[in-house]
């Protein structure tokens, strides 16, 4: 599920917006604090099925979309990668613009849950599921 | 026997009579004793002045083990003092240091954080930042709840607001350093961080100085205390130590008054004894010396002269029986084996042995019996040793009026009371002087009026008849006005019935079962 900084005033977004987001396009949130990216190792599942699902690239495709983007300006900043859920997690907690993926048992109440085109991962047609577990 | 004015029962109604006035007499007594309670007290003291020296040694004992205690507890009171305000002063600059440098540390790890640019790091760093953070803020809530006085409790608010003030600010240059604006962080920390933390920095130093000054007030208290307990100590030491003193030199005073006395009563006694010694042998010796010398011619002189030797040498016999009789009874432990005795017996007995001697002093001797007396436990020959005595010094202080009252009566038993026969002698010469009274029965004493009047004496007798009384498991009392009289009356108990058993002569028989 997505998560940001309880001092976001932002509680929902459209899946549209999201992937903005994820594609380092959009930079700031609507108060004008700077958007912080964070995501898991590549090969992790929440990063595979964020490229997949939202950004629809692999990793190579989402390398070079950033290289490019900072590249020629369009991105200011690339995403911050961290090595665990719990990192992701307190990394969101400390920064106030920062948005970030994480599983539903790894989330508790020191970040924030958007909805996404006004659904929360538990409501059915929620777009992010971890394909994962069915790949595993 | 014409000597005697025997008040003995002859009718019925006379008994009567004389039994209100026996009552009386015996109330009258009763009074007299509680007015007078001297011999009690004198008793109490003569016993006190005995074991003087046992009784110093204890109560000097007693105010040593008392100081003792006070000085440990005094002590005890002071380390315990010291101890806790060591323990609190320790236990605080170890808080104080530790907000200090948690504080420190709440900076230091927010700023390691811009060492590096790998996320995983810098999100450590935050979570070491956040638990510092954390424990100044107990610190300082706690330094807030400990806060005494006015002045404290403003500077622990105000510490709370500059650390929340910072915090604001570290918030934010931590974000900046996560998002990877690291010019903006410094900035930000410049600008914001630097002074925010100088505040905190300077109400932490505010915290440290008040905890010194009033550190430096307990410690001036305790030093106080210290030098207050001390001073007491070293008068507490020196009063104990001229106590002490005091206390030896009491004894070592009393034991050289008390052999100084002996000597002297001992002295008194040598040369008392040797005059009534060698007044008689004088006598005798001229006596046998005209004899032998055949100055006496005729039977009717040497009748006389045999009486003469047959006196003196009878009044020399009865003083060295004193003299052996008081060496005797000088083992107070030695009890005499005691008998029920009815009264009258002991009454008769002592009329027959006084009779001659109270007929020559030209004496007359006046008697009252209580009748229906219980039987006076007691050994006769004891008994009528004392008596003798008490009798023979009425005689010699009796003074011109010439008149002994002898007087027997009981106290029934009542009560915790066990009751008690006594048998009093009282004269109307005299008297004994009350600065006197305590010494009368020492041994060897004899006043100074007696010994200005020429009266002879040992200075044993009242010594012996008290000796013998206590032997019998009785007492001896006196009551004694100056120029008007004493009475001496020898306290008796009360055979019980088991001692009754014990088989009598048969005068007793028939009185035995009057009573």
């Amino acid at each position: 599920m997505i998560v940001v900084n309880r001092s976001n005033p932002i509680n929902e977004l459209s899946f549209d917006e999201l992937r903005r987001i994820f594609l380092g396009t959009r930079s700031h949130w609507p108060n004008g604090r700077r958007i912080t990216l964070v995501m898991r190792e590549p090969g992790e599942p929440e990063r595979r099925t964020v490229l997949r699902d939202l950004c629809g690239m692999n990793e190579d495709q989402f390398k070079n979309h950033f290289v490019h983007g900072l590249y020629t300006g369009e991105i200011l900043v690339s995403p911050k990668i961290l090595a665990s859920p719990v990192g992701v997690r307190k990394f969101v907690f400390n920064v106030p613009g920062a948005i970030g993926y994480l599983r539903v048992g790894d989330v508790d109440d020191s970040v924030k849950v958007v909805r996404i085109d006004e659904l929360l991962p538990d409501d059915k047609g929620y777009k992010l599921r971890m394909q994962v577990q069915l790949a595993n | 026997m014409n000597y005697f004015r025997t008040i003995r029962a002859t009718s019925s109604a006379c008994r009567f009579n004389w039994r209100i006035d026996v009552k009386k007499q015996t109330k009258f007594e009763i009074k007299r004793r509680s007015r007078y309670p001297m011999p009690r007290v004198d008793r109490w003291l003569s016993a006190a002045s005995r074991h003087n020296a046992v009784l110093l040694l204890f109560v000097v004992c007693c105010g040593v083990t008392v100081i003792g205690a006070l000085v440990i507890r005094d002590m005890q009171q002071a380390n315990t003092e010291a101890q806790k305000m060591y323990k609190s002063s320790v236990n605080g600059l170890q808080e104080i240091g530790e907000l200090q440098y948690d504080a420190q540390e709440t900076r230091r790890t927010t700023l390691y954080a811009l060492t590096t640019t790998d996320s995983n790091l810098q999100v450590e760093y935050a979570d070491q930042t956040r638990d510092a953070d954390r424990r100044v803020r107990n610190g300082i809530g706690e330094y807030g709840r400990q806060a005494k006085g006015p002045e404290e409790l403003a500077l622990a608010e105000r510490l709370n607001r500059d650390w929340t003030a910072y915090l604001g600010v570290r918030d934010e240059v931590l974000a900046s350093i996560l998002e990877g604006s690291t010019s903006e962080a410094v900035n930000l920390d410049l600008k914001g961080g630097v002074p925010a933390f100088e505040r905190v920095r300077q109400d932490l130093n505010e915290v440290k100085r008040l905890y010194g000054e009033d550190a430096s007030r307990e410690q001036a208290s305790l030093a106080e205390s210290s030098r207050r307990s001390s001073s007491r100590m070293v008068g507490i030491l020196s009063f104990t130590f001229l106590l002490s003193t005091a206390a030896v030199w009491a004894i070592q005073r009393s034991q050289m008054l008390g052999r100084m006395q002996l000597a002297n009563l001992q002295m008194e006694f040598v040369a008392s004894v040797s005059h009534e010694l060698r007044t008689p042998l004088a006598v005798i010796r001229s006596a046998a010396d005209n004899i032998a010398d055949g100055l006496v011619k005729n039977m009717d002189a040497l009748l006389r002269y045999g009486a003469i030797l047959q006196h003196q040498s009878r009044s020399m016999g009865e003083l060295v029986d004193q003299i052996l009789l008081f060496a005797s009874t000088e083992d107070r432990k030695k009890r005499v084996p005691l008998q029920p005795l009815p009264v009258e017996q002991i009454i008769e007995t002592v009329l027959s042995d006084t009779e001659v001697l109270v007929r020559d002093s030209g004496f007359t001797l006046d008697i009252e019996v209580e009748p229906g007396l219980p039987h006076a436990l007691g050994d006769l020959a004891g008994i009528t040793q004392c008596l003798r005595n008490l009798v023979g010094n009425a005689l010699k202080y009796g003074g011109a009026d010439r008149r002994i009252l002898l007087k027997a009566g009981a106290f029934v038993p009542r009560d915790k009371f066990p009751g008690e026969v006594h048998i009093s002698i009282t004269d109307r010469g005299i008297g004994i002087d009350s600065s006197e009274i305590v010494h009368i029965f020492d041994p060897f004493y004899r006043s100074p009026r007696v010994h200005a009047s020429q009266i002879h004496g040992t200075g044993l007798g009242l010594a012996l008849a008290k000796r013998i009384a206590e032997s019998m498991g009785g007492s001896l009392t006196v009551f004694s006005q100056l120029s008007a009289g004493s009475t001496f009356t020898l306290h008796l108990q009360i055979a019980q019935g088991d001692d009754l058993q014990m088989p009598a002569s048969e005068g007793r028989q028939s009185r035995m079962s009057l009573t």
